[in-house]
Order: C-alpha cells, then sequence, then structure tokens
C-alpha cells in the first residue's frame, strides 16, 4: 500500500494542475460566450 | 364583373416571407420589403450567398431585414474614438458595437464575413447572447463609419456599445461563478473517488491505517473545495438573515455548514461518518443550476443597455449664437441644441427652428418618417434625416420620455416572481422544522444509546434533508420550457415572466396585426363594379397600402397616364381617355362637386353607411361622375377565433385597446363576439396605461402590442408581449417576444406558461415528498453515507425527468 502513499498525492496534484488550467480558461475570457461557438461550427472556411 | 384572381403567395427571395402585390416583379426576384432587397443586394455584390444555405440550417423562423440610411459620421468623431476605441500596439483599433437584429447562424456568418468584403476589417466577433460584435480594424485604411454601413447594408443596424462599466462587472461575476464550479466539480470527482475506496473497504475490509488516510484526503480537498465553492450561497444567506428575509440558501447553507463541520470533527476524532461526497454532488448541482439561470439572464440584453447605446454622448449647443459640442449632461432644459441632418436627437425638446422630418422607428417601429414643424415636440432617441433643426430642451437624461420607460422596464425586472417567493417561504419554514426535528432527533438518541449515537443521527438528517432538489426544482422546469419556447419563436425573458403568463386574468391586444392580418384589403364594393378595374389601373405605380388592396381586387394589365397623387389623400390619370380619380371622401369632394360639395346621395348613403361599418371608404370618379364608393379594412385572421377560445378556455378575459377609430375596433370585435365594452378604441399612449392600471386592480394584466406607445402600457401591465415587427425598444421592453405577430403564438405563450407552471409545482412536490422520506429515514437512523450518496442523486434526477416531461411549449404532434 505504499505506493498509494505516491499515487494519491500525485494524482491529486494532476487533478490540481486541471483545475489551475481551468481556471486560466475562465480569466482569459474563452468561456464568456457559449453560444457563439455552437454556431460557429456550422461555418467551414471555404472562402479564402 | 371583376372577379378575385388567387394568386399562390410570392416569397421573398430574402427573407421567404410573403411579398405584398405592389412588390411583385415579372422578371426578377421579389422581396417583401426595401430591407431585404438591400441586404440580397448586398450579399450578392460581396459574393455572401452562403448565406442562404446556412439561413435554411437554422430551424429558426425568417424574418424581414431592416436597414436604413445612417452614414454613422459621429463614429469617426475623436470624442466618441477617445471614449470608446482602444489602439494596440499593432496599430488596429478595437471597439464593441451593439448589433440589431443577431438571431441566427447566418447572420453571424454575414457578420463575421465582414473582413472578406471591407478592406481594412481584420477581424469580426459576434456575441450573440449580448448582441455585441468586437470588431478590429485598421483606421488607417478604412473609418469605423465605413464598417458600421457595411453592417447596416447586410441587416445587423450597429450602435455604439456604451454600458462597458456594467458589462465589466457582470463578466467579472460570471467568471467567478463558473471558476466555483469548476472548483467544485474537480472537488466532486476527486472526493468520489476517495469515497468509492472508503465503501469498497467496507465490504471487503480495510486496515483502518488506510481508511484514515482516505478520510484525511477527503476533508483536504473537500473543506477549502466546497467550502469555497459554495460561498455564493454562505453570502446570500447571510443576506437574508441581516435583512430578516427569507430564502432557500439558507437551509442549503446550513446543511452544507454542518456536514462539512461536523464530517471534519469526525476525521480528526477518528470515528463517525463522513457525507462528503453527497455534499459535493449538492454543491456542484446547485452550482450548475445557478450558472444555467445567470446564462439566461445574460442573454436577455437590458432595455437599460439599448438605450445607453442608442442616445448620443455628445450634444451641440447654441450659447449666444455660438455652437460648442458638449456632453449630453451637460445640457440642462432651456439650453438650445442644435442637430444635423443624420443626428439623433439627444434630449426631449420643443422644435423652434427649422421644419425636418424625424425617424422615430426606434421609438414606435414606423418607417416612414414624422414631419415636424416648429412647436411640435422632438423625442430623445429620434433620429432627424430631412433638415437641420434647433431645439430647446425641455427634458434630460431620464427625465426624457426614453429615460423614464427605462427607469420603468428595470424596476420592473428586479421583481421576484411569485413561485420565488413561495419557495423562499417555504424554506423558512424548513429550517424550522428540520432544526425541530435534528434537535429531537439528537435528544431521543442519546437517550436510546449515547451522545455520539444521537449527534451521527441527527448530523445525518441536517444534511439528508438538504433542499437540493427543492433549489433545482424551478430552474430546472424553467430552463426546459425557455429552450423549448425559444425554438417555436417563443422568446421569454426568464422564469418570472412565464410565471406571470399562467394565472389568468385580462389581456389587452391591440388590434392591427395581432387579430387581424395587418393590411387592408377591399371588403365592400358600392356601385359601379367596372370601376374597380380603372381604379387599379390608375393605382398602377403607387405603394400605398390603398393602392395595394384596389390592385389586389381587380388586377389588371390596362395602364394609366398622366398619374398625379396626392399622398394620404387620392390618386388621378388617365385611363383610355377616361379621367379616373380615386381617393378620400372629402378629397374626391373637392375635385369634382365645385357648387354643391356633395356628391350624388347614393354615394354619400354609402360613405356614411361604411364608416358605421368601420370600414375606410374610397371613392371612385370618372369623367367628373362619383361612381362608385370602395369600403377597405384589415380582415381578421382566419386562426383569430380559435386561438381566443383557446385563450378563454385557460381562463383569460380578452380585451381590445387600439388607437384606432372605435368604430373600426368595435367592427372586429364583433366579428370575433366581443361585446362593445371590450372593444376600446381612440386610445392615447397614456390611456392605455390607465386602463391597464385599472384593470390590474381585478387581477393580472398582459398587454400585446408593438411599439414604445404600447410599451409604457407593457410595463404596467403583469406582462408585456412584443410582437414580430415591433421597434427594438419595445421588444426589449416586453416580458415575451413573439417572433409571428397571430394571435394563436400568443394562445401558445399562455398555454406553454400555465403548463410551466404545472410541471414547477410538480418538481416541488416530487422535492417535499423527497425530503419527509429522508428525514424519516433519517430520525429512524437508518442513513449511511452510502445510503445519502444513493438517495439524493435520486432526489435531482426524480426532478430533472419531471422537468424533461413537461408540457410547456411541446411542438404539436
Amino acid at each position: 500500500m505504499t505506493a498509494l502513499y505516491l499515487v494519491i498525492p500525485l494524482a491529486l496534484l494532476v487533478a490540481g494542475a486541471a483545475l489551475g488550467a481551468f481556471v486560466w480558461v475562465v480569466r482569459s475570457g474563452q468561456l464568456d460566450d457559449c453560444d457563439t461557438p455552437a454556431r460557429r461550427i456550422l461555418f467551414d472556411d471555404t472562402k479564402k | 364583373m371583376s372577379a378575385l384572381v388567387h394568386v399562390a403567395p410570392v416569397a421573398c427571395a430574402h427573407c421567404g416571407l410573403p411579398v405584398p402585390d405592389g412588390r411583385l416583379r415579372d422578371d426578377a426576384p421579389a422581396f417583401c420589403c426595401s430591407g431585404c432587397e438591400i441586404v440580397h443586394a448586398a450579399i450578392a455584390e460581396h459574393g455572401l450567398e452562403r448565406y442562404y444555405d446556412l439561413r435554411r440550417a437554422d430551424a429558426a423562423a425568417a424574418e424581414p431585414s431592416r436597414t436604413s440610411d445612417h452614414t454613422y459620421g459621429e463614429l469617426d468623431d475623436s470624442a466618441f474614438q477617445r471614449l470608446h476605441v482602444t489602439v494596440g500596439a499593432d496599430g488596429l483599433a478595437r471597439t464593441a458595437l451593439y448589433l440589431e437584429d443577431l438571431r441566427c447562424t447566418a447572420c453571424v456568418w454575414l457578420v463575421e464575413s465582414a473582413p472578406r468584403c471591407i478592406d481594412g476589417v481584420s477581424e469580426i466577433r459576434v456575441d450573440m447572447g449580448r448582441s455585441r460584435a468586437d470588431v478590429v480594424w485598421d483606421p488607417e485604411r478604412t473609418p469605423l463609419s465605413a464598417v458600421a454601413r457595411y453592417l447596416d447594408r447586410v441587416g445587423h443596424a450597429p450602435h455604439p456599445y456604451r454600458g462597458m462599466d456594467r458589462e465589466r462587472q457582470r463578466r467579472v461575476e460570471d467568471r467567478t461563478l463558473l471558476i466555483k464550479l469548476g472548483v467544485a466539480g474537480a472537488a466532486l470527482g476527486n472526493i468520489m473517488l476517495l469515497a468509492v475506496a472508503l465503501y469498497a473497504g467496507l465490504f471487503g475490509g480495510m486496515s483502518s491505517h488506510d481508511t484514515t488516510m482516505f478520510r484525511w484526503i477527503s476533508m483536504f480537498v473537500a473543506v477549502p473545495g466546497l467550502g469555497y465553492a459554495a460561498t455564493p450561497f454562505f453570502a446570500t444567506a447571510i443576506g437574508a438573515l441581516r435583512a430578516r428575509r427569507l430564502h432557500l440558501d439558507l437551509p442549503l447553507s446550513i446543511g452544507i455548514v454542518a456536514g462539512l463541520g461536523w464530517g471534519a470533527a469526525n476525521v480528526v476524532r477518528g470515528v463517525g461518518e463522513i457525507y462528503f461526497d453527497s455534499l459535493a454532488m449538492l454543491v456542484f448541482l446547485l452550482l450548475v443550476s445557478r450558472w444555467i439561470v445567470l446564462r439566461h439572464q445574460r442573454r436577455a440584453s437590458s432595455a437599460a443597455e439599448l438605450l445607453l447605446s442608442l442616445t448620443p454622448t455628445r450634444a451641440h449647443r447654441i450659447t449666444d449664437g455660438v455652437v460648442t459640442d458638449v456632453a449630453i449632461e451637460a445640457i440642462v432644459p432651456g439650453d438650445l441644441v442644435s442637430i444635423r441632418v443624420g443626428e439623433v436627437c439627444p434630449v426631449d425638446g420643443e422644435l423652434v427652428e427649422g421644419a425636418s422630418a424625424l425617424d422615430v422607428g426606434l421609438l414606435t417601429g414606423e418607417s416612414n418618417p414624422v414631419e415636424v414643424r416648429p412647436g411640435d415636440t422632438v423625442h430623445a432617441g429620434t433620429a432627424n434625416v430631412a433638415a437641420p433643426i434647433i431645439i430647446r430642451a425641455t427634458a434630460v437624461g431620464e427625465a426624457t420620455r426614453v429615460g423614464k420607460l427605462v427607469a420603468t422596464i428595470e424596476a420592473m425586472s428586479s421583481r421576484k416572481s411569485p413561485i420565488e417567493r413561495l419557495v423562499d417561504r417555504i424554506a423558512g419554514r424548513f429550517v424550522a422544522v428540520v432544526t425541530t426535528v435534528a434537535l429531537a432527533t439528537f435528544v431521543l438518541w442519546s437517550l436510546l444509546a449515547s451522545v455520539s449515537v444521537g449527534a451521527e443521527h441527527a448530523m445525518a438528517l441536517l444534511v439528508v434533508t438538504c433542499p437540493c432538489a427543492l433549489a433545482l426544482a424551478t430552474p430546472l422546469a424553467v430552463t426546459v420550457a425557455l429552450g423549448r419556447a425559444a425554438r417555436r419563436g417563443i422568446l421569454v425573458k426568464g422564469a418570472d415572466a412565464l410565471e406571470r403568463l399562467a394565472t389568468p386574468g385580462t389581456i389587452f391586444v391591440d388590434k392591427t396585426g395581432t387579430l387581424t392580418m395587418g393590411k387592408l384589403a377591399v371588403v365592400t364594393w358600392f356601385g359601379d363594379v367596372d370601376a374597380a378595374v380603372l381604379a387599379s389601373a390608375v393605382e398602377a405605380g403607387s405603394d400605398h397600402p390603398i393602392a395595394r388592396a384596389l390592385r389586389a381586387y381587380a388586377p389588371t394589365s390596362r395602364s394609366a397616364k398622366n398619374i398625379r397623387e396626392e399622398i394620404g389623400r387620392g390618386i388621378a390619370g388617365l385611363v383610355d381617355g377616361r379621367l379616373v380619380i380615386v381617393g378620400a371622401p372629402a378629397w374626391v369632394r373637392a375635385r369634382i362637386s365645385i357648387d354643391r360639395h356633395l356628391l350624388p346621395d347614393a354615394i354619400e348613403y354609402w360613405i356614411a353607411e361604411l364608416a358605421e361599418r368601420g370600414e375606410t371608404p374610397i371613392v371612385v370618379a370618372i369623367d367628373g361622375v362619383a361612381v362608385a364608393v370602395a369600403g377597405l379594412a384589415d380582415p381578421i385572421r382566419p386562426d383569430a377565433g380559435a386561438a381566443l377560445a383557446k385563450m378563454m378556455g385557460l381562463g383569460w378575459r380578452v380585451e381590445l385597446l387600439s388607437g384606432d377609430d372605435t368604430r373600426v375596433v368595435r367592427r372586429v370585435g364583433a366579428s370575433l363576439g366581443f361585446s362593445p365594452e371590450q372593444c376600446t378604441g381612440n386610445t392615447s399612449p397614456e390611456g392605455k396605461v390607465a386602463v391597464v392600471r385599472a384593470a390590474r386592480e381585478r387581477g393580472p394584466v398582459l398587454m400585446v402590442g408593438d411599439g414604445v406607445n404600447d410599451a409604457a402600457a407593457m410595463a404596467a401591465a403583469t406582462a408585456g408581449i412584443a410582437v414580430s415587427g415591433a421597434a427594438e425598444i419595445a421588444i426589449e421592453a416586453a416580458d415575451v417576444y413573439l417572433r409571428s405577430p397571430s394571435i394563436t403564438t400568443v394562445a401558445d405563450a399562455i398555454a406553454g406558461g400555465r403548463a410551466t407552471l404545472v410541471t414547477i409545482k410538480r418538481n416541488l412536490r416530487f422535492s417535499l415528498v423527497y425530503n419527509l422520506a429522508a428525514g424519516a429515514l433519517a430520525v429512524a437512523g437508518l442513513i449511511h453515507p452510502l445510503v445519502a450518496a444513493a438517495v439524493m442523486p435520486l432526489s435531482s434526477l426524480t426532478v430533472l425527468a419531471s422537468s424533461l416531461r413537461s408540457r410547456a411549449f411541446r411542438s404539436p404532434s
């Protein structure tokens, strides 16, 4: 079970890193508009 | 004998709606209005036909496009640019614009394609929910006004996006909530993993060493994580306590704090149960629901922001003959203000010099400019289109007609809906009941077993009766309803608006366009029937509604020469050598009967008869002799009867309240079964407000309308419904906006509101039943974290399922 003493803190670190990334995403405004990107997927870049 | 020729309606090549007869072309594509025509041309010119493909892919109903003639010169003004434009290190300028009519994917594509079509624009990014476009462009290569003109030409008139401070504050709020949501989610995931480990240990056996480790780690994740994430609930609960008000967040906060505190204590002591996983799920789900509701609120852009965008920030004040540019706040009543052509009136005032025409479309939705002469009142927000004028300010800022309207609207929108108040009252009783039962449980079990057992069971009770489902009951039902309604072209601004549609009372309907088709048609013809063809020939070139009605009645290919039209009065021309005159009775009388000022007895009789009936009489005279009288009226929609029956079936009383002539209103009402008391005509906007207020004494009132002359009445009513074609202001002022003007959609909106209320009540019943059952189990000492972890999500899922089963706004199958 000593493996757990290593693995669990590592897992928590990874979770913390993921949370940090999420906070960065929110603060940089990428999630301010969640409606328009859903519409944008319907465009293709066919023209230049 | 002229027969009515039935032609299949031609669809507008741009928006797909029917093209009125006066606009039909034989060889070229036809459009329903000049707005659509202009936008179509702009699209073709820039090679953006893909717009129509995207339009088809979107299920949203099409609407005619609106354009204006504004040159947008004020956007290049240096004072404006200092306030609203930022220039980056790369030399590119950035600004935000509020765009009108952004309602579909194709619109977004069209706007975002601007860089391809205007040299110098490097990017335009649209935020549909806020009707906003962020423009990045090179000011050396193109002025902002050119970008604005392009946007106008493609049907999305831009306005400066003022109100940035409020926007910034909102953005911070939104982002904070989202971060807390993320923290709760991350905490939840990890706590659940640890909890599963602990549950596995229950059955298989786990060393106390490992159990302790998992418990401590759970605590270190849960207490800071959930303690931080749940702060929105704590804040509301404390605020409510201070104000001695009741709020649902109070029992929620108690449960969360008790659970976290007791769990932490148990971890430190090394004995007792922990409920971190259930609590984490609770906090996460509640934050999700808060976020969903917040998103909906943000989506409906506020009337105040629109108005801020629309009134100018500067004005030209005249002091001692010298014109100076001042900020609009510097103007006081009595100041002389000069308004140039193309500018928007900054204040309410009296016209003292100059005569011009004003585009009042913003306020009333009218497309034809209104003439103004010295002595007339001019309102802030209207555009001066014809000639420069000077006005003396009578009201500024919030005292203007428009400003007062915004104040009313804002006061209305902060009211809490009845269900929300009910739920808060329930929450109050809830806290009392649960606390008492918890104390009783503690005492009971302390006596039966031991103090720690008593404490365990009391704590379990507090955690498990946490009203998660109760907090979800309303938001879930509302979200489902709003989403479905939007897909059917019924845009509702929030839970409270839905609820206001549910309790029956009185509905006031403006006649035109809601109960009637919204266009004139010939319904009666007295006299020489062959004259109809001649009248139609003379009306060939005119765009007037009466001309269109006559042409539709008797289509002809005969042509007239020497046509002269006197707008609003009549038209005259030569058909095969015969002089044909068509017009209002007074105008025709003045033309053809010099000495007696009266037309033949029969004609006069018919004119009076038609007026009595509420139809507009139009006289046709050939070679100086009046030979026929046409009765024109706005025909009633075929579905009106059924829709009215549906509304009355739901318990509503329908009444007509219109600015039109009383006789006309009574005619429409009579044919639909209204008694004369239910039809009121010749009502001014202030009169409408008075009627609505009086009716409010008797019960809820709905006001259906389409102009700002209705908006004040809409604000005074329990709920306002704006129909398609309304001025932008009216749309923002109303609680509900219907994409189609027909009365059937109004009936659907009301039925949907009622069904939503039914669902909300059902959800509330479920959640209360769950709480009773769970509470009973807790008192009996049967609650264990595993049981709680299974039962609590069950209650939320039940409420979710119940919301999805709602009959509100279901498409007719």
